[in-house]
């Protein structure tokens, strides 16, 4: 497992099949956005995002989606809020934005959001 | 991977054609000649009979799954809406060919919907490659003089324009304090109120243009109206932005004040757009009419725009911008479905306000024209009652010279129904095409946006209502 730092620091990307991202890092989700959806219910009985922590990695299923590719352009991002695990959620200056996007051979580029991109935690 | 999401639309829309055209032939109904410019509902109602109301009910369908699906069936309504919109569109569709064999009204609006996704989808397409970057701290005075830019700019570059291209800076600008009040007053007055003064500002002002009405009678005429009804909204916006204190969690960015533009190429492809506009058989003679296709060389010209500035957008720019074609595909499907379903009741509509035309007033006049145009399109609600108007004093549509006398004799009828078509067009999220836009841009930035009737309950009724009131009781009672 890499820690969030090091993913941004050394392009690490991360992997999609289908509905299912793999993200090489553990974190707190806050918010996640993909398409339209605005999703912060992060609990068990959420019909928006399964999350899934395994030893290297964190599987995110996106229930509501057959295939992320079709609902996702290529200059579009799934963009989450997102705390590194271990660190204070409750400060605001550990809270990281990112952008994650689709791109081929199931790659996921992850990136710090650019500021030109509009997301609001 | 984009061409896929409209195959099923491009599809639809041939079907509905080529079985129009054959059933056109075998009837020997003659649609040949320049759809968008000699046609009126009116003729078809005189041509063939008129739908019987149940006929309405599609419509009425259709609006009220729009309303409730993301609310209630929120997961049926994301993957389904463009089978709905379809479905529901066809059995108008085929009611009118099988039962009524009026494949004039059909193809009517077949002309009118391609005209008018054509411009919407090129301003889409052309401004999403444009990055304006505004770096200053929002204010509430400074957000109104942007609001008030966006309402005059709504006139050159057309409502969707302007709402493509100042949506994102201003979403940015107010990153920190944004709620959603700060999107609904922007869908008021740059999405809809402020493109009242030109033909190029909002669809119906443009289709009277075709039919004779002078380009700048508009903005002689209804200046005077637009701007104390935008002075008020700018007020009441500034009111609601001094209570808001944002959250101070970036107190301490810091702000340069510049205003950054790239993608000055897309202004040029905004520039075509505008020009082809004119490019009617109506307005010059010497454009070619492409009768009895539905469409004409200004949306050939349209639909070129859209391939050419995205093949050529700075990747960076579109990357900036998230571009993704889904918020035109839902429009375009959604539309399509209520060009299709909507036109029994615009002929109904258009039958009674000629049945009625001599006790119609100016006031009944503009109450109609707006009520119907928060939730039908406005630019034929717009025909249909100037059609009506036109009526009262026995002049036809149709005639330019007609039209032309129309607007000197009497020109109160034209100022009700061109102020409350453009108006009216801010009471719903359907009431004009960018509404929709801006709502699913907002969403994909992260704004939860009011629902449909949320937005009409705590937005749209006790704001506007008092206000478009006001201004019936001062221009038109």
């Amino acid at each position: 497992m890499y820690t969030i730092e090091e993913v941004l620091k050394n392009d690490i990307h991360g992997l999609c099949y289908q509905n299912r991202l793999i993200l090489p890092f553990a974190a707190h989700f806050l918010k996640i956005i993909v398409n339209k959806d605005i999703i912060t219910d992060f609990s068990l009985n959420s019909k928006g995002v399964f999350i899934r922590e395994i030893e290297d990695f964190t599987d995110l299923y996106f229930l509501e989606y057959k295939d992320l590719n079709d609902s996702i352009s290529k200059y579009e991002a799934i963009k989450m809020v997102i705390v590194e695990k271990g660190k204070d959620i409750f400060d605001f200056d550990n809270h990281i934005k990112l952008s994650l996007y689709l791109e081929k051979k199931h790659k996921v580029k992850i990136e710090e959001c650019d500021h030109d991109i509009i997301f609001l935690e | 991977m984009y061409s896929k999401k409209f195959i099923p639309l491009v599809i639809v829309v041939i079907l509905v054609f080529t079985s129009v055209d054959a059933i056109a032939a075998y009837d020997n109904v003659n649609a040949t000649t320049d759809i968008m410019t000699t046609m009126a509902s009116e003729e078809g109602a005189d041509e063939h009979a008129l739908p019987p109301v149940y006929m309405v009910t599609p419509f009425i369908l259709l609006l009220l799954m729009i309303a409730t699906g993301p609310l209630f069936y929120h997961h049926f309504w994301e993957h389904n809406y463009p089978k709905v919109a379809i479905a529901l569109g066809s059995l108008t569709v085929i009611y009118y060919l099988a039962v009524l064999s009026d494949s004039h009204s059909i193809l009517h609006s077949l002309a009118e919907y391609l005209s008018f996704i054509a411009l919407l989808g090129s301003l889409f397409v052309a401004s999403g490659g444009i990055l304006l970057r505004v770096n200053r701290k929002a204010t509430p005075f400074v957000n109104v003089v942007f609001l008030l830019f966006g309402s005059v700019i709504a006139n050159v570059i057309g409502t969707t324009g302007a709402s493509m291209l100042l949506i994102r800076p201003y979403i940015k600008m107010n990153q920190n304090r944004i709620k959603p009040y700060h999107i609904i007053f922007f869908i008021f007055m740059v999405s809809n109120i402020g493109g009242a003064l030109t033909p190029i500002g909002d669809p119906p002002l443009f289709l009277g243009f075709l039919r004779g009405v002078p380009f700048f009678w508009v903005v002689v005429n209804v200046w005077y109206i637009w701007i104390p009804t935008l002075l008020v909204l700018l007020a009441m916006f500034y009111v609601f932005d001094s209570f808001n204190k944002g959250n101070n969690n970036n107190d301490e960015e810091e702000y340069t004040g510049k205003i950054e533009f790239k993608g000055a190429k897309n202004l040029i492809y905004l520039g075509i757009i505008i020009v082809s506009v004119f490019l009617d058989p109506a307005v010059l003679s010497w454009v070619p009419s492409l009768a009895p296709l539905p469409f004409g060389i200004r949306e050939i010209i349209m639909f070129s725009v859209i391939i050419i500035s995205f093949k050529r957008a700075d990747q960076e720019i579109l990357k900036a911008n998230e571009f993704d074609f889904e918020p035109i595909k839902e429009v375009a499907y959604l539309f399509i479905g209520i060009f299709m379903t909507m036109i029994p009741a615009l002929q109904l509509i258009a039958h009674e306000a000629n049945v009625h035309a001599d006790k119609l007033t100016a006031g009944i006049f503009y109450w109609a024209t707006g009520g119907l145009s928060g939730f039908l399109d406005n630019a034929p609600t717009y025909l249909n009652f100037l059609s009506a108007a036109m009526g009262k004093l026995g002049l036809d549509i149709n005639d330019k010279a007609q039209v032309l006398e129309f607007v000197y004799r009497d020109d109160v009828y034209l100022r009700a129904i061109s102020v409350a078509a453009v108006f009216f067009g801010a009471m719903t999220y359907i009431g004009n095409g960018p509404n929709f836009m801006v709502k699913s841009i907002c969403e994909r930035a992260g704004i939860p946006m009011p629902s449909f009737f949320t937005y009409m309950i705590k937005y749209s009724i006790p704001i506007l209502i008092p206000l478009f009131i006001v201004v019936w009781a001062i221009f038109f009672r």
